[in-house]
């Protein structure tokens, strides 16, 4: 579908910037005119460093690489929410066309204490990597490929792994999540492996490690109130927590270790 | 106990225990409801349950423990998810859909508060029932616990303090039931929408249930003075 011709925007931003990680950050406002509606929110950035450049001004620094949704590494809370209004979306799938002309669009980085800012919305998410490095994996013999066919999945448990897999990472959980919580991105790489043979091996291991690399990082407990589901660009879905549950629940009880 | 060292093993054992107080609940509503077949009934169930003093005692240490455990757990809880966030949002705005799900009045959002005020509520009605701490000279002149429940029942500031105890309680547990479920691990395509109704028709059983006592007497009571 062809969408209608809209009006160029003009639009109020309020930018969070901080120089650094130990200088106290601000909002602080910009105005932007002739901005198109199909333009991505990512571009509308680039325009606004434009203008700062231009200005003298230190320019927003965000993160981003792919730019079609796929990496991960865009994000930040667009009025109030992670990865601004749409659902299964990232901030760089995100269209301008979203907004209406003279809004005031408040962008904030992901906020929790083990996401600390690095600068303007930056943030640091190596959390995200130790709790990966912790057990997100499995271990398998180096050398040849191994044949595709070797190990038989049956499509249902195939299918549900590639759900789970489907994370990027983004942190999309932990910003819009009122405890500031991991469980999704957690569980989601926990069910990814419970439910392929290969990840049997290691599991009670896996989970166990895991949570408590999550918990030791400072993220918050699941409170079931489900807003990571709403705001993952992935569409990760809570049943995978219920899983991480199972899992967690049973190695405790069962680990020999 | 090694199960309570890491978020998930607290809130396992958060579920647990909420779900035998759940339990619970509807074996006090149940008896309760004896109040409306009449004295008799009443005060027959009353006397049995108290002859038991072996399986009280022990009902009641059950009880009380489930409870302190609980608690304790939801300060804990509270106390690591509210530091989670050092810094909060300058704006929030949930993406979840629906009217009640977006606000800020959504039962999962007030756990802890509605938690507090249900405990706040938990202790006027043991000095009420249990300890008839405020109660003593009206209660001397007759042993039937029938008649002491509508002493207790007809006063007006147990009407105000029992609805509004009552309606919160149903609140924590319309979240609370299905929650617990999650935090067991129970999840399943077929099952979770049918505990999700569940346990909102629970919360809405368990807040007009209570609530509809002092309501009761109250109505019987202006009856009986016009
Ligand atoms: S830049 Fe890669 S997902 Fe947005």
């Amino acid at each position: 579908m062809i969408s209608p011709v809209k009006k160029n925007l003009s639009l109020n931003l309020r930018v969070w910037r901080q120089p650094s990680a130990d200088i106290p950050g601000e909002f602080r406002n910009y105005q932007l005119s002739d901005i198109s509606p199909d333009m991505s929110f990512l571009e509308m950035l680039d325009i606004l460093n434009e203008q700062l450049v231009e200005s003298g001004e230190e320019p927003v620094a965000f993160d981003h690489d792919c730019r079609e949704g796929i990496c991960g590494t865009c994000g930040v809370v667009i009025n109030g929410q992670a990865h601004g209004p749409d659902n299964e979306t990232t901030t760089c799938q995100l269209h301008m066309r979203r907004f209406a002309d003279g809004d005031t669009i408040v962008i904030e980085p992901w906020r929790a204490r083990a996401f600390p800012v690095l600068r303007d919305l930056v943030v640091d998410r190596s959390a995200f990597d130790r709790i990966v490095q912790s057990g997100g994996y499995v271990s398998v013999r180096t050398g040849q490929a191994p044949d595709g066919n070797a190990i038989l999945v049956p499509s249902q448990d195939q299918e549900e792994a590639m759900d789970a897999a489907a994370c990027i990472g983004c942190g999309a959980c932990v910003a819009a999540c009122k405890n500031a919580s991991a469980m999704l991105f957690t569980s989601a790489k926990v069910s990814h492996f419970a439910n392929l043979p290969q990840g049997h091996p290691e599991r009670k291991k896996r989970v166990l490690a895991m949570i408590s690399q999550h918990d030791e990082e400072g993220f918050g407990a699941c409170t079931n109130t489900y807003e990571c589901e709403a705001a993952c660009p992935a569409a990760i879905s809570v049943t995978h927590i219920a899983r991480l549950n199972r899992e967690y629940m049973k190695a405790m009880l069962t680990s020999k270790e | 106990m090694t199960a309570l060292s890491s978020s998930i093993g607290r809130k396992f054992v958060m579920g647990l225990t909420g779900l035998f107080l759940c339990f619970f609940l509807v074996i006090h509503l149940a008896g309760n409801l004896l109040l409306y077949v009449g004295p008799e009934a009443y005060d027959h169930y009353a006397h049995t349950l108290h002859e038991q003093k072996g399986f009280l005692l022990f009902a009641e240490v059950f009880l009380f423990t489930a409870f302190i455990i609980h608690i304790l757990l939801a300060v804990r809880l509270s106390r690591d998810n509210f530091a989670a966030r050092k810094v909060s949002y300058a704006k929030t705005s949930s993406k979840k859909g629906g009217r009640l799900a977006a606000s800020v009045i959504a039962p999962e959002v007030w756990m802890f508060w509605s938690g507090a005020i249900v405990l706040g509520f938990l202790i006027c009605h043991l000095g009420d029932f249990k300890f008839e701490w405020w109660w003593g000279n009206e209660f001397a002149s007759s042993g039937s616990e029938y008649h002491k429940a509508s002493i207790i029942l007809r006063d007006p500031r147990v009407l105000v303090v029992y609805c509004i105890g009552s309606v919160i309680l149903g609140v924590h547990v319309s979240h609370g039931l299905a929650s617990a479920f999650q935090s067991l691990g129970v999840n399943h395509p077929k099952y979770t929408p049918v505990i999700h109704w569940c346990s909102i028709a629970f919360g809405w059983i368990v807040a007009i249930g209570f609530a509809s006592f002092p309501i009761a007497w109250a109505l019987t009571e202006s009856a009986a003075t016009h």
